[in-house]
């Protein structure tokens, strides 16, 4: 519940943010019927300590990934390893429960087994989404589970004391609509001839003129009210580029705000344009670079 | 994991265009627009309605910080906040569709980070007074004049939605109101902290000046006075709101 509510923030991507969003309650609620079960079993209420130093350990290393771009590494950890192992413990706990000493017990079991089996169908479809958009990102996704799968067996489990498998597929599948309800649609990708309409014409002229390093052609296309800043910027920039994207376009009234990605072996430049337009046509009147990512 | 996290580390897709609040209400006065979408227009309902959805979008996001920066927190406190969050995430799903709907789309207006600011607040009872009672309140206000307008066009896709949505935020006022309490109780310099950064909210974000005290008819954008009450707000607390947004700066 914590680590997938501080990571909401980090997360840039809409599907996987929201599918933290969604799950964070039901996980509030998990962790709150426990609490509350466990002075009726002769312990202290809403108070738990971790099993043993190799379970800090093990979520520690899934708190790692809290770098920017390490979303599969966080989807993989908690709905590939952890909801899973969590939905497999419970499952063996019900099974051993006694049906009636222990029905309160048996019923939190039974609600969080069939909720982490559904959160976990859910996270493997958004996942599913990020690998087929990247493959290399499969790699990488299989690379962390198997180091979060191991710190798991050293820790035996969340409890200390989980046989092997640690995981195990559920009996039945998830119900797909239950499952659904877990997912926001994704609104549509950018499309950058829809938000561009008449701007679409000079940018592209523009993004050429970025791909080639052509700083005189770049002149042309500023407005008289840009600064000096605004072509000092672009004189600074570490082009040429082997490839240009629009990204994003945002409009303020009549003007429009053009995000940009240009990328050469060196890595990307995030480029943010303010365009009006003009007499003379659509002109650049401000610029700022957002970010620089160094290549792979 | 860090805690609590630099405000710029906020995460975006690259679609949306991130800029100052104070920027894009100077652009927009400069082109004679109103610096806060007045929804004379369809596409000013539209830039309402894309600032509505990313403010959700910061809400959700600042609610599951608060949930991650303050284990020392009451249980209660974080299970609210975790019920916030997942609330949240609801509102976007909501005004996704809303802004469908409107024929608009993601990232056609720019992002200003005001409310996440906020939420970056390093003490819980500032968190919860000035993003809870403060920017939840000034949602209240807008959620009314929406659902006013949705009515006047005979939109109730619009109307019954943002309904919704504030039966939601009353909520989330509420929990506001209680968690300032209870976090400040026996802490009288820590309650004055949290209750001086919520006013500081409602003097700055005035959106451009134009809530005020009036029926819907009169005024841009009626302060929410019933929505208020239910939340918890004091008559006091709201006749000083009404006498703040007599003197507000612009944005």
């Amino acid at each position: 519940m914590r680590v997938l509510g501080g990571w909401i923030a980090l997360t840039p991507e809409l599907p996987a943010k929201l599918l933290f969003g969604r799950h964070v309650w039901d996980c509030a609620q998990h962790a709150d019927l426990w609490g509350r079960r466990l002075p009726e079993l002769r312990a202290l209420g809403q108070q738990s300590e971790p099993a043993g130093p190799a379970v800090v350990r093990l979520l520690d290393l899934i708190e790692t990934a809290e770098a920017a771009g390490r979303t599969v590494e966080r989807i993989t950890a908690i709905y590939r390893v952890l909801k899973p192992h969590l939905a497999t413990v419970y499952e063996r706990h019900l099974a051993v429960a006694n049906p009636v000493y222990e029905p309160p017990t048996r019923r939190i079991l039974a609600r969080a087994i069939v909720e982490e089996r559904r959160h976990a169908a859910a996270g493997a479809i958004v996942l599913e989404r990020l690998i087929a958009a990247d493959r290399t990102l499969a790699d990488r996704a299989d690379t962390w589970e198997r180091r979060v799968l191991d710190a798991l067996a050293a820790a035996r489990g969340v409890t200390g004391d989980v046989e092997t498998p640690l995981v195990t597929p559920p009996g039945t599948p998830p119900d797909p609509v239950e499952v659904a309800g877990d997912l926001v649609p994704a609104p549509p990708p950018f499309d950058p001839a829809a938000a561009l309409g008449e701007l679409a014409a000079p940018l592209d002229a523009h993004r050429r003129a970025l791909e080639r390093g052509d700083t005189e052609a770049l002149r042309t296309t500023l407005a008289p009210e840009a600064g000096p800043d605004v072509a000092s910027a672009y004189a600074g920039l570490p082009g040429p580029f082997a490839r240009t994207e629009v990204v994003g376009c945002a409009r303020i009234g009549r003007q429009r705000v053009v995000k940009l990605w240009l990328d050469n072996p060196r890595g990307r430049v995030v480029l943010q344009e303010r365009w009006l337009p003009s007499a003379a046509g659509w002109r650049i009147v401000a610029v700022e670079v957002t970010r620089a990512e160094p290549g792979p | 994991m860090e805690r609590p996290i630099a405000y710029d580390k906020l995460a975006r897709e690259d679609r949306f265009v991130r800029m100052r609040t104070r920027d894009v209400g100077t652009l927009k006065i400069e082109q004679g627009l109103p610096p806060f979408p007045d929804l004379a227009t369809r596409e000013s309902m539209r830039d309402r309605v894309h600032g509505i959805l990313v403010g959700e979008l910061q809400a959700m996001e600042g609610a599951g910080r608060t949930v991650y920066d303050f284990p020392e927190a009451p249980w209660e406190f974080t299970v609210d906040m975790a019920r916030q969050v997942w609330d949240e995430s609801r509102h976007v799903e909501t005004y996704l569709g809303l802004l469908d709907h409107l024929g608009g789309r993601v990232g056609e207006f720019p992002e200003t980070t005001l409310l996440w600011r906020c939420a970056c607040a390093e003490d819980a009872a500032a968190r919860v007074a000035g993003v809870n009672r403060g920017l939840e309140g000034l949602a209240c206000d807008v959620f009314n004049q929406l659902i006013h307008i949705a009515k006047k066009i005979d939109d109730p896709v619009l109307e019954r939605s943002v309904d919704y949505v504030l039966a939601d935020e009353i909520t989330h006022v509420r929990m506001g109101s209680r968690w300032l309490n209870e976090l400040t109780r026996g802490d009288p310099e820590r309650r004055r902290r949290a209750i001086e950064f919520q006013d500081s909210i409602d003097d700055r974000f005035n959106l451009g000046g134009q809530r005020r005290d009036g029926h819907h008819d009169d005024v841009p954008i009626s302060i929410a006075k019933d929505a208020r009450r239910l939340a918890g707000f004091t008559e006091e607390e709201i006749q000083r709101l009404v006498k703040s947004t007599q003197r507000s700066q612009v944005y």
